[in-house]
């Protein structure tokens, strides 16, 4: 393809971005501006002194925020995707059973009792909360890539071992590519729930978007609560309509 | 060459291929029939070692597959299946070159051949080369499972039912294009069918498959005529095997040249296979038929009694 086709392709895809785009550059302006927004916030809470939280910027919050999830779930993806790819091998074959049981008990798992269970294990602060988030974004990950993969056509899978490609060339060129689409919705799922999941952390000291949230709560001040509960909305609307721009760029070709 | 001597194939306690032995010499097309189960597919995926046989030993050109890397040895053997299994996330010329660039062709060379092969197999590379396999028709998209098959020249070629899913038109167009190629390509064919007039057809050697073992093999005629039991009679076609045979003779074969008579009014081709002659004279309730060449010039004339073959 030529360098000016290529272009035209980048210009003609990059209206669909503009849509997480402007979330993003809407949640950038509320976490630098939120003073914008005081006079509505008065009357949601006209009784308090303070209506802006101010212990800490919200731009260093969501920073916070962003890292949390944005490790935890790099990991979830390491360990989900490599796992689940792991166990639908013919080596690894024999803890299929196991690791779809442990995808489907986790999801009953409240992360709160993770959070619980973790805090006397790895302390307060910011492992504990990156341990629930990895251990919770794990299940929807490691189901979908089962999914995606158990979903190829074994006739496809047959050809591809007739025509004399090796097991890292099927799972590079045809099984990964194939179940791309699956695994990135379970991608998405798990990022999107962590986003939100995350404010959790700040029960256990972990300073996020959660902040705002809790101590609003704690000192009766619905204003505080309002504050982080738009920012993160905010940010997992971003991440979220990401995500979705990015299933359709790989869910465009071939399969239907 | 292919040859299998006394191969079994055993699932647990099942016995899927018990003890055959078969020839397939080079540039032979070998078909396969049996009823359902019977173990054909199994027969072709040992011989490129998708399965592994339990005992006996296969050879390819006199040397035993297994000491052969299976992976090389599967990009020697082209391998077509009723599904096509094309790659659905991949266009047309990317799943025809796929062996080529296992091989790793230079990728001009890659192209070339693809190009090659849609010309070969009737698809316009203009219309195909960029198109998705959902984007095909069945027929088409066993062409192109046909040119991915063929792409890296391979001497040996197994077919398993590749035909078993298209209309009756459609088959019999490709059934023609396979035979036209394996004149030109002279490749050592495994052919799998549950079609019998596809399987006379093509076959060279004709194989009958019953659960697990050969009942019988050799050339179509030969099974036709000299059935060693009822189950291939009756796989063979019963009672209609003489409108199987005549659909395997040409009417040229058994014309004789213009006579003095009048000519008879219908016509048929010199070319068409006996059992469409015979159908004609069904239809306008006629004896006689005036045979005529590709351009429609008599050249001879076909009677009911010569058609039927009876003597005088
Ligand atoms: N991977 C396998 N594991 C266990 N049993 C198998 C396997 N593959 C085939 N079989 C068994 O082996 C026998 C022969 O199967 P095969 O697929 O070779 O039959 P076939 O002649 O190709 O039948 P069809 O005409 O229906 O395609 C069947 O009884 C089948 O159940
Ligand atoms: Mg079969």
């Amino acid at each position: 393809m030529s360098t000016a086709g290529s272009g035209a392709v980048r210009l003609r895809a990059l209206p669909g971005w503009l849509g997480p785009l402007g979330w993003l550059v809407l949640l950038l302006a509320l976490s630098l501006g939120m003073g914008w927004l005081e006079g509505l916030l008065r009357l949601v809470e006209p009784d308090s002194r303070q209506v802006l939280y101010a212990r800490a910027s919200f731009l260093a919050l969501l920073g916070q925020h962003v890292l949390v999830v944005g490790v935890a779930s790099l990991a979830a993806v390491l360990l989900g995707v490599g796992g689940a790819l792991a166990v639908t091998r013919p080596a690894g074959r024999d803890f299929l059973p196991l690791v779809s049981q442990l995808a489907s008990i986790g999801q009953t798992f409240p992360p709160v009792a993770v959070l619980a269970l973790a805090v006397p294990a790895l302390g307060f602060g910011t492992l504990p909360i990156i341990v629930a988030l990895l251990l919770y974004g794990l299940l929807p990950i490691v189901r979908n890539t089962l999914a995606g993969i158990q979903g190829i056509d074994p006739d496809v899978h047959e050809a591809a071992r007739g025509m004399g490609m090796t097991r890292g060339q099927i799972l590079r060129q045809v099984e990964l590519p194939l179940a791309a689409p699956v695994i990135l919705a379970g991608v998405r799922t798990s990022v999107t729930i962590n986003v939100a999941t995350a404010a959790i952390g700040a029960t256990v000291g972990a300073s996020n978007l959660g902040d705002p949230i809790i101590s609003g709560i704690v000192n009766g001040n619905t204003a505080y609560v309002l504050q982080g509960a738009l920012l993160i909305g905010l940010l997992a609307i971003t991440v979220d309509s990401a995500f979705e721009r990015l299933q359709r760029r790989v869910g465009r070709r071939g399969v239907q | 060459m292919i040859e299998l001597f006394e191969v079994t194939k055993r699932f647990g306690e099942e016995v899927a291929v018990d003890g055959i032995s078969l020839r397939v010499e080079k540039g032979e097309l070998c078909v396969l029939v049996g009823t359902s189960g019977c173990g054909k597919s199994t027969t072709l995926r040992m011989i490129n070692r998708l399965i592994e046989h339990s005992d006996g030993e296969i050879h390819l050109n006199g040397q035993p597959v297994r000491t052969f890397d299976e992976v090389a040895l599967r990009r020697r053997i082209g391998y077509v299946i009723q599904s096509t299994g094309l790659f659905p996330h991949w266009t047309v010329a990317r799943n025809i070159g796929l062996v080529p660039r296992l091989l790793k062709w230079p990728r001009g060379e890659v192209r070339e051949r693809v190009e090659a092969l849609m010309a070969l197999l009737g698809l316009p590379v203009a219309e195909f080369a960029d198109k998705y396999p959902h984007q095909l028709s069945g027929g088409q998209a066993q062409r192109v499972g046909v040119a991915r098959a063929l792409a890296a020249d391979p001497e040996i070629l197994l077919m398993d039912e590749p035909f078993g899913a298209l209309d009756p038109i459609t088959r019999e167009a490709l059934q023609h294009e396979l035979l036209d190629l394996q004149a030109r390509l002279h490749k050592t064919i495994v052919f799998v069918t549950h079609d019998m007039d596809e399987a006379l057809r093509l076959a060279d050697r004709l194989v009958v498959m019953r659960q697990g073992r050969i009942v019988q093999q050799g050339p179509p005629l030969e099974l036709l005529h000299e059935p060693v039991d009822d189950f291939v009679a009756s796989m063979l076609g019963g009672e209609e095997r003489g409108l199987k045979e005549a659909a395997l003779t040409r009417v040229r074969d058994r014309m004789l040249p213009l006579g003095p008579r009048l000519l008879a009014h219908e016509r048929v081709a010199a070319q068409a296979p006996l059992h469409q002659a015979l159908s004609l004279m069904l239809w306008h309730r006629v004896d006689r038929l005036t045979v005529v060449d590709d351009d429609d010039i008599p050249i001879g004339e076909l009677s009911l009694r010569r058609l039927v073959g009876s003597k005088s």
